[in-house]
Formats: structure tokens, C-alpha cells, sequence
């Protein structure tokens, strides 16, 4: 009887494991062997060592890709997190066709970020610039995605259009999870408006703010679509994400060994940030 | 109750499981046929090669012919060689991906196809010098080439009596006396960083020496040196462009040059249909870029736009050298010149477009230099590297960084050129 | 409980930022039916409705994209991707939430599947490519299975993590009646988890429809397109005409909403759990 259960077991973890092994770890340890190539993607390559890494740090436009990689994902983070707590806390508040609200406020979130980009594409190039002509500003007048200084922030925007509404939802049930006698408590200390959320309503949602955190951070780190679809990179080089330089060079500009040393490196800042978050958010909430 | 649910559960996977195998399977072709299938760079030729594939496949019934022209072909090609899925025959142009694919061993040696005896020299001879390394064989069959310059709007010139600039100094007062018309001289499509070369190198032909990037690798000069004329002479350009020229593409200048929004379009002959599909009544012509000082000084700026290559691991070769018959017959490659305004490879009578006239005379007499960036290698993005330099507008640093930038890229084909050069005493 | 009143601050703020929202979208959809000569400049231009409502855009944009072929791809793929993570990750999450506590295997293979979460798409990406090639799995099996494997660490996480809730006791009394584990997972503890189904096939289906990086690598060059894989391969055969381009993203965007439109409140509950769990 025990057997057969142990046995069922088994069978069930190991082709599922050599399954996953199969399409995550063997190609993950294959990214890292090519990372001592100077495979091109096709023909013959041949051992570089180290050589690849070495390029990797003296590389400009490597390191120009995770300055705007991280500049991107911790602005959109903060941009993020800011509008979605304040109109988490306007949903949750006594409003009327509370439903309504929180269904059209996600919209955005299930919408394919390829797409939307596009359709942000076309606004940014043409439309903003027509109302903003019409409005007398000179700054806006061109399309902020031909300004190498200006195009990150396009892509913010469209970045955070689309997150917002996740987090909404997720400071939403954060918020609902506060019993209403807290608040009824802190009304007879005084605390309201700003002072109640600060030192009532933050503390108790803290878990909630670090799931976004951490969601956030690792997907704006990863970012790829939103690039693809605004930008590609341009202009001048300046809104390359990680994620797309890899792919770029990588798959299509005959870089398939050294842009796998970057994949490498990349890894291991993904772990570390997650790593470090983790510790970090842990602590908060044992202060508490 | 429950157990229904997993019953449908479990019927819906077997279901999804089973076209999943049947799909499979309905995607083979006819078996008694051998399939030869060809990837082709240049979409905006689709609707000329859709035609070739159903003439073919109506003429022949021991071939069946595919032909793609997919959006972004390198990028398909380079992600189906990673997963050796190779085509039979590759439409590629005669630029640095070429030699790449002959240095990698992936191409067929293709010396014994007869069709070859039709080609113009000038052409196998400039496929002869993309190779990095003298090497045995013949692996591309040249098809058109094209030319770039300026596209100007006839109309326009002859209703302000503005006459075709031979020098630099000439174009530069022409671009004076259009914008003191109100008339925008250029139009540029910079958000599509590739736009930003087709200046470059129609400039850079009459400025550098043709085989600059190979003395460069043998290290007899630099960028530095060689291409600062060029870059000053880029910068002169700008202030004749639309305001903000890095936020449109290339769509957009074609359409904006098709609508009359400038006199001149600083681009190659292969824009010409997308301009023409914008507005087929424009009255277009060509002409050299003028960019030296004087008129003996310029060249024309013409390179292969497109050539077949057999691919290694074609399995019916005889198949393959048929569809090339085919596709350089007279009167397929005469559809396809008037359909996309290009230049034949190959001998024959060939009736050239009306809108190549301001060109022709270098074409005749064969006044042509090969494009410059043909030798850049893909992954050192010139392209935006340019793009950077007409945004910061700092020579020196663009060409310094130029230099560094192309020993590291080119690390491995210096390399190549002088074990070669060693070995063969040179 | 004292009833409080509506508060009107927020509801300003709300419909406020509601036009962010809805103001995309109705571009979106004037654009998509309007024809080229009605794009113009001005103000009124921009934001008034098409002359006339009429759906050549939309036929036009369906043949160039070959819309029904990668609608019927994507919608494939996703179902075919969700029914396996369901019926895979759900007995995973089984077997490996059962057993990490006391094994040290278990628990090893726990933690090993749980940190793929960790691994960038990017460093696979290109190994991947080369990979499902080798094994003859460049085609839209090969993109399932991937997602499969893709989606498991999140999912087993949330799985086995909704297992600690379901009391060893029930499948005890099965044993009782002589009901092999096997046949117990099926009976009884499948249909128990059906709240953790419900977040499961929602997360993954929203991630494996909108995904544009795996069919990109895998299926590109290939005849087979899910829906963003067309967008993104018909980008410049639009040229500028914008009205032609919004008319296909349009397309491509209307089975998801349909889907939100009726599920919105699954949707909703699923994410949520999935993310706070």
C-alpha cells in the first residue's frame, strides 16, 4: 500500500522533471557553453575563454542597455506603484458602480503589450504632437520618441499604462483585507486623510507592497515587447533593452556567442535583485 | 457530478492531443515533386515573385517552387540557420551577410551552373571581393542591382527652373535657393535607423577609397582619416531636412516625398515603388550625389541589390539551377526591372527606367562604386552608429568611435586576412 | 457601523483617469474605421467619428494578416497549453506538495523547479531556438511544450501551496475503500483544487496568448503566425496606412476583450489569488 503510493509518486515527478530539465536546465547550461564561443549562429565557431566576458564589461552600448534597463524598471516602479495605491485607495473607497470601475481599470492589463505598443507608437508620432501644437507647446510639438533624452519616458508610459492595473488589483485586495475596525479605532486617535494611511492603512497592506515590488521590478527588467513595438532600440541606441539587445544581436546580428555571455550575465543579476528584494521585504515585515 | 467534469476534461485533451498529430501531418507536400524553396530578402518585390512561383509551378510538373518574402528577412534567415532549416535558394544582396555565409561553408559552389556565362564580369567580380578571403568557387548568381543618389521631383525642378547640381558647392547653393522658395529641399526617414546610411554612402563613394574598410583591416589607414569629409559633409544635409527628422521612417519620407512635401530624397532606386504607390502620378528622376568638388570626382553608388544563392544542403541542385534559368530569363528579369526600377546583372537588351535617366550615363560607361557599408560588419550597428552622429552632430567622437568599434567587430575577419596573408607569403 | 456617504473626491479622480483609459481605445477604433483622406491635423479631425462605418479596413486587414489562421493557431495553442499546465502542474504541485516535507528529494526537486522562476526567457532564447529544431519541435507543439515547461514554477508553487489546505484525512478514507493514490488524485483531490484551476488557467492563458518572444524564435519563418506573431510580421507591408494598421490591431485585440468582457469576474478573482498567494 505505502509502495504503491511512493511509486505513484515517482512516476509522476520524473518525466515531469525530465521534462523540465529537458527545456530549462539543459538549454541553460547549453547558453552558458556558448558563452565561450564566438559561435556567429551558423558554421563553425571555435573556444574564445574568457573572451567574451572580457568585452562584455569594456562594451559601451552593453553598458548603456542595463543603465536604460534599470533606469526604465525603477521609474516605472515607483511611477507605478504611486498611481496604483492612490486609485486603489479611490476604488476601495464608498464610490458608486464599484464593479464597473474595477473592471474597466484593468482593461489595460490583458490587452497584448505588442499591440499596444503600436497603437502607442502611432499617438506619440502623430496625435500628441498635433494637440500639443495646438496647445502651444513647443517641447511636445515633435514626437518624444525621436529624442534620444525623451524616448525612455514614452515607453514609461505605455510600461506603466499597463501595470497600473495589475497592481491596482493586487492594493485592492491588499486593502480589503484591513478590518473596517481599525480605521474606527484610529478615527478616535485622530488619525485621518494622509496620517491614517501612513501609520494604519501602509503598515497593514506592507506584503501587498512587496508582491509589487517584486512583480514589478522583474518584469520592467525583462521588458522586450513594448521596445519592439515603439522603438527598437532607437534613436541612437538609446532605449535598447537588455532583453532586446540579447535578442537583436543575438538571434539576428550574428552575435549568438557573445550575447549569450551577456544572457549569463543577466541571469545572475536577475537572481541577485530577486534574491536581494526577498531579504529585503522579509525584513520589512518582521519589523512589524 | 465531479466525475464528469474530469471525463470532459480528459475527452477535450485527447481531442486537442489528436489534432495535434493530425495537423501535423496534413502539412506535407506532394511526394512525386521535388520541393525547391526560396527565401527572398526584399519584401516590397513580393507581388513580382508570387508571379514567378505561379508561372513556374505552371510550367513544370516535376518541380513545385515556394517562394517567401517574408518582413525582415535577415532576421528569419539568420533564426532558421540556428536551427539548420535551411532554404534551397537564399535572395540575399552582395553585402557583408554574403561573406559570412561564404566563410561559414553554408553556401553551394555553384561554378558549373551555365547560367552563369550570361552575368555581367563587373558583377562576379564584386562578389569575388565581398569573400574576406580569396577562396575557390562561385556561390551567387548576381540579379539586379540598383543605384543610389537623390530622387528629385521633376515637376518641381522644371517649374522653378532649378538645374541638376554636378559639384558640391553646386548642390549646396541649390539647397539655398529651394528653401529661399519655401520648398523643403530633403526629407529624410531617420527613425528607421538604415535610412541614415543611404546618404552616407552615396557620399562616401566619391569621398573615400572604394576598398576603404579593406585597407583599414590590412592596417594601412583609418576611419579617422578616410571618412571625416564624409561626416562633415553629412552634418551640411541636416538643416535641409524636415525639423525633426528622427521622428519618422522610412514609410513615412516616401510618402511624404510622394506628396510633394520636398523637392529631393536623399535614397536609393528601391524607393521608388513604395513612392510610386503613394502617388503614381510623380514625375521622378535621379541623379549621382554630388559630394565631391568636382564633377570628376563622383561615382555612382551601385552595389548588388539581390543574388540567389544555393544553399549546401540542397538536395536536388539540377532542380535549383532550373529555377534560376527561370528566374533570369529575359523577359522575367525585364519584369522585374520595371516593376521595382532596378539595374540588370545580366547581358541582354533591357530596357532601363525613365527615372534612372539622370544615372545612366554612369551606368553606361560603368562609372560605379560599390557600396561601403556592404563591408560593415551587421552586428557593429553603423547604422545607428550614424544615427548617434546626426543627433550629437560630434564628428571626432563618431569616427573615433567608428575606429575602436569596428577592431573589436572585425577582430575575428583581421584575424582570417592575416593567417590568409602569412600562409600565402603575401 | 455608521453607512458613510459616497465619497465625490474620488469618484472625480476615477472617471478622470478612466479617460486615460477609454480615450486609447476610442482612437483606436475611429482610426480602424476610417478611411486615409479623413486623417488629418486638426483637432476635430483627430478625435470625430468616420464619415461613413464601414468594414472594408477590417477585410482588407484580415486577408493581409491572414487573421482566421493565426486566430485559430493562437486560440490552439493557448487551450491546448492551459489544459496541460492544469492537468501537468496540478499533479506536480501533488506529488511534490505530499512529499517536500518529509523527503529530502522532494524538497530538492521542489526547490529546483520553483527557482526556474529566476531564469530570464533571454538566456534561452537562443539555446531554445537551436534545441526544438534538433528535435524536430519547431512548429507550435514545440511552443506548447515550452510553455508548459515555462509556466511550471509559478504554477507548481501556487498548487502545492493550495494543497497544505486540503487535510490528509480525505484520501485517507479513500485508501479506505481501496482506491489506488493514482485514482484518489483524480477523484478527489483534482476536483478540490478547482479555485486553484480557475487562477491557473486564467494566469497562463493571459500570458500565453499576448506572448510574443517564444513563437517569435521558434515559429518565425515558418507559415504558422499566432495573433502578435502577425501584427509584428505585417508591421510594414501597412506602409502608412494607419486606418489599414489600427483596423488589424483592432482584430487582434477583440477575442481577448469578448473573453474579459464574459469571464471579467474569474478574471479578476484569478489574478488576484495568483499573485498574493
Amino acid at each position: 500500500m505505502k509502495n504503491e503510493r511512493k511509486r505513484t509518486f515517482l512516476l509522476i515527478t520524473i518525466p515531469i522533471l525530465a521534462l523540465f530539465v529537458c527545456f530549462n536546465t539543459i538549454p541553460l547550461i547549453r547558453g552558458v557553453i556558448y558563452s565561450f564561443t564566438n559561435f556567429k549562429g551558423f558554421g563553425s565557431y571555435s573556444w574564445v575563454g574568457f573572451r567574451n566576458y572580457i568585452d562584455l564589461f569594456s562594451d559601451a552600448r552593453v553598458g548603456k542597455s542595463y543603465l536604460f534597463t534599470f533606469k526604465l524598471a525603477i521609474v516605472t516602479t515607483v511611477v507605478v506603484n504611486v498611481i496604483s495605491l492612490i486609485l486603489a485607495l479611490a476604488l476601495n473607497s464608498k464610490i458608486r458602480a464599484k464593479s464597473f470601475f474595477r473592471g474597466t481599470y484593468f482593461l489595460p492589463n490583458i490587452l497584448g503589450a505588442l499591440v499596444v505598443g503600436y497603437i502607442f507608437n502611432y499617438f506619440f508620432t502623430y496625435i500628441l504632437p498635433a494637440l500639443a501644437s495646438i496647445l502651444g507647446s513647443e517641447s511636445l510639438s515633435t514626437s518624444i520618441l525621436s529624442n534620444p533624452d525623451s524616448a525612455w519616458f514614452g515607453i514609461m508610459v505605455v510600461c506603466s499604462w499597463q501595470a497600473i492595473a495589475m497592481n491596482t488589483i493586487i492594493y485592492i485586495s491588499g486593502l480589503q483585507t484591513v478590518p473596517e475596525d481599525v480605521y474606527e479605532a484610529g478615527g478616535l486617535d485622530g488619525a485621518t486623510g494622509f496620517k491614517q494611511f501612513r501609520y494604519l492603512t501602509f503598515p497593514l497592506i506592507i506584503p501587498f507592497f512587496s508582491i509589487n515590488m517584486v512583480l514589478c521590478v522583474k518584469n520592467f527588467l525583462m521588458v522586450f515587447d513594448q521596445i519592439m513595438a515603439l522603438t527598437k532600440g532607437g534613436p541612437a541606441q538609446s532605449t535598447e533593452s537588455i532583453s532586446y539587445l540579447i535578442y537583436n544581436n543575438g538571434m539576428s546580428g550574428g552575435q549568438f556567442g557573445f550575447q549569450s555571455a551577456n544572457a549569463v550575465v543577466f541571469f545572475i543579476v536577475i537572481v541577485a535583485v530577486s534574491v536581494a528584494q526577498m531579504k529585503f521585504s522579509g525584513k520589512k515585515e518582521e519589523q512589524l | 457530478m465531479k466525475g464528469k467534469r474530469i471525463k470532459c476534461l480528459g475527452s477535450a485533451l485527447c481531442c486537442a492531443m489528436t489534432a495535434l498529430t493530425l495537423w501535423g501531418c496534413g502539412t506535407s507536400a506532394d511526394n512525386n515533386k521535388v520541393e525547391i524553396e526560396i527565401v527572398q530578402y526584399k519584401p516590397e518585390a513580393a507581388a513580382y515573385f508570387e508571379m514567378v512561383e505561379e508561372e513556374f509551378n505552371a510550367t513544370h510538373d516535376d518541380i513545385h517552387l515556394k517562394i517567401s518574402s517574408p518582413n525582415d528577412a535577415m532576421t528569419i534567415l539568420r533564426t532558421r540557420f540556428i536551427r539548420e532549416d535551411y532554404p534551397d535558394i537564399i535572395g540575399i544582396g552582395g553585402d557583408i551577410n554574403y561573406s559570412y555565409f561564404v566563410d561559414a561553408e553554408i553556401l553551394a559552389d555553384i561554378s558549373d551552373y551555365e547560367g552563369l556565362k550570361n552575368i555581367k564580369q563587373a558583377y562576379l567580380d564584386i562578389d569575388e571581393t565581398l569573400k574576406f578571403v580569396p577562396q575557390e568557387g562561385v556561390f551567387a548568381v548576381p540579379y539586379v542591382a540598383n543605384a543610389a543618389g537623390i530622387l528629385y521631383n521633376k515637376d518641381m525642378f522644371a517649374e522653378h527652373g532649378w538645374e541638376i547640381p554636378e559639384s558640391w558647392e553646386e548642390l549646396m547653393s541649390l539647397c539655398e535657393s529651394i528653401k529661399a522658395e519655401g520648398v523643403l529641399p530633403f526629407y529624410f526617414g531617420f527613425k528607421d535607423t538604415w535610412t541614415c546610411l543611404a546618404p552616407w554612402n552615396s557620399m562616401a563613394v566619391d569621398l573615400a577609397p572604394a576598398d576603404a574598410a579593406k585597407q583599414v583591416n590590412r592596417g594601412e589607414t583609418t576611419f579617422t582619416k578616410e571618412y571625416k569629409e564624409v561626416s562633415e559633409k553629412y552634418l551640411k544635409l541636416i538643416p535641409y531636412g524636415p525639423d525633426d527628422p528622427f521622428a519618422y521612417g522610412y514609410n513615412d519620407a516616401c510618402t511624404a516625398f510622394a506628396r510633394g512635401e520636398s523637392a529631393m530624397y536623399p535614397i536609393g532606386s528601391y524607393a521608388i515603388p513604395q513612392i510610386l504607390s503613394v502617388n503614381p502620378d510623380l514625375n521622378i528622376d535621379s541623379f549621382v550625389m554630388p559630394a565631391s568638388d568636382t564633377k570628376e570626382g563622383n561615382t555612382l553608388n551601385s552595389g548588388i541589390d539581390l543574388q540567389f544563392c544555393v544553399m549546401e544542403g540542397c538536395k536536388n541542385k539540377e532542380a535549383a539551377y532550373e529555377v534560376l534559368d527561370f528566374l533570369i530569363a529575359q523577359e522575367n528579369l525585364q519584369k522585374y526591372i520595371d516593376a521595382q526600377i532596378a539595374i540588370p546583372c545580366r547581358e541582354g537588351d533591357f530596357e532601363l527606367s525613365g527615372m534612372l535617366d539622370g544615372m545612366t550615363a554612369y551606368i553606361e560607361s560603368g562609372n560605379m562604386t560599390d557600396y561601403q557599408d556592404h563591408y560593415y560588419p551587421s552586428e557593429m550597428a553603423v547604422d545607428a552608429q550614424i544615427q548617434t552622429f546626426l543627433l550629437n552632430k560630434d564628428v571626432d567622437a563618431f569616427l573615433q568611435k567608428f575606429d575602436t568599434d569596428w577592431q573589436r567587430y572585425n577582430r575575428d575577419i583581421i584575424r582570417l586576412v592575416q593567417e590568409y596573408e602569412k600562409e600565402h607569403g603575401n | 457601523m455608521i453607512e458613510r456617504k459616497t465619497n465625490w473626491p474620488a469618484m472625480i479622480l476615477l472617471i478622470l483617469g478612466l479617460s486615460t483609459i477609454i480615450f486609447p481605445l476610442y482612437l483606436t477604433v475611429i482610426i480602424a474605421f476610417k478611411q486615409p483622406s479623413e486623417m488629418t491635423n486638426s483637432i476635430s479631425g483627430i478625435l470625430s467619428l468616420p464619415k461613413v462605418w464601414n468594414f472594408d479596413n477590417f477585410r482588407e486587414a484580415m486577408r493581409v494578416t491572414d487573421f482566421w489562421h493565426s486566430l485559430r493557431n493562437s486560440l490552439l495553442i493557448t487551450l491546448v497549453a492551459v489544459g496541460l499546465s492544469l492537468a501537468v502542474h496540478s499533479l506536480m504541485g501533488y506529488a511534490l506538495g505530499r512529499n517536500k516535507a518529509k523527503s529530502k528529494f522532494y524538497s530538492f526537486v521542489y526547490l529546483f523547479i520553483v527557482s526556474g522562476m529566476f531564469v530570464p526567457f533571454a538566456i534561452l532564447m537562443m539555446p531554445l531556438a537551436k534545441q526544438t529544431a534538433e528535435l524536430g519541435l519547431a512548429n507550435w507543439v514545440g511552443v506548447i511544450l515550452l510553455y508548459v515547461v515555462f509556466y511550471m514554477p509559478m504554477n507548481v508553487l501556487l498548487y502545492s501551496g493550495y494543497l497544505v489546505n486540503i487535510p490528509m484525512a480525505l484520501e485517507e478514507a479513500a485508501k479506505v475503500d481501496g482506491a489506488s493514490t493514482w485514482t484518489t488524485y483524480w477523484k478527489i483531490i483534482f476536483p478540490i483544487m478547482r479555485p486553484m484551476h480557475a487562477t491557473v488557467a486564467v494566469l497562463t492563458a493571459l500570458a500565453v496568448w499576448n506572448d510574443v518572444m517564444t513563437p517569435l524564435v521558434i515559429l518565425a519563418g515558418s507559415d504558422q503566425n499566432t495573433l502578435p506573431l502577425a501584427q509584428l510580421n505585417f508591421q510594414s507591408q501597412f506602409g502608412t496606412n494607419y486606418n489599414l494598421a489600427f483596423a488589424s490591431y483592432l482584430l487582434s485585440l477583440i477575442p481577448i476583450l469578448i473573453f474579459y468582457i464574459v469571464c471579467q469576474k474569474q478574471i479578476l478573482n484569478g489574478v488576484v489569488n495568483g499573485a498574493v498567494k
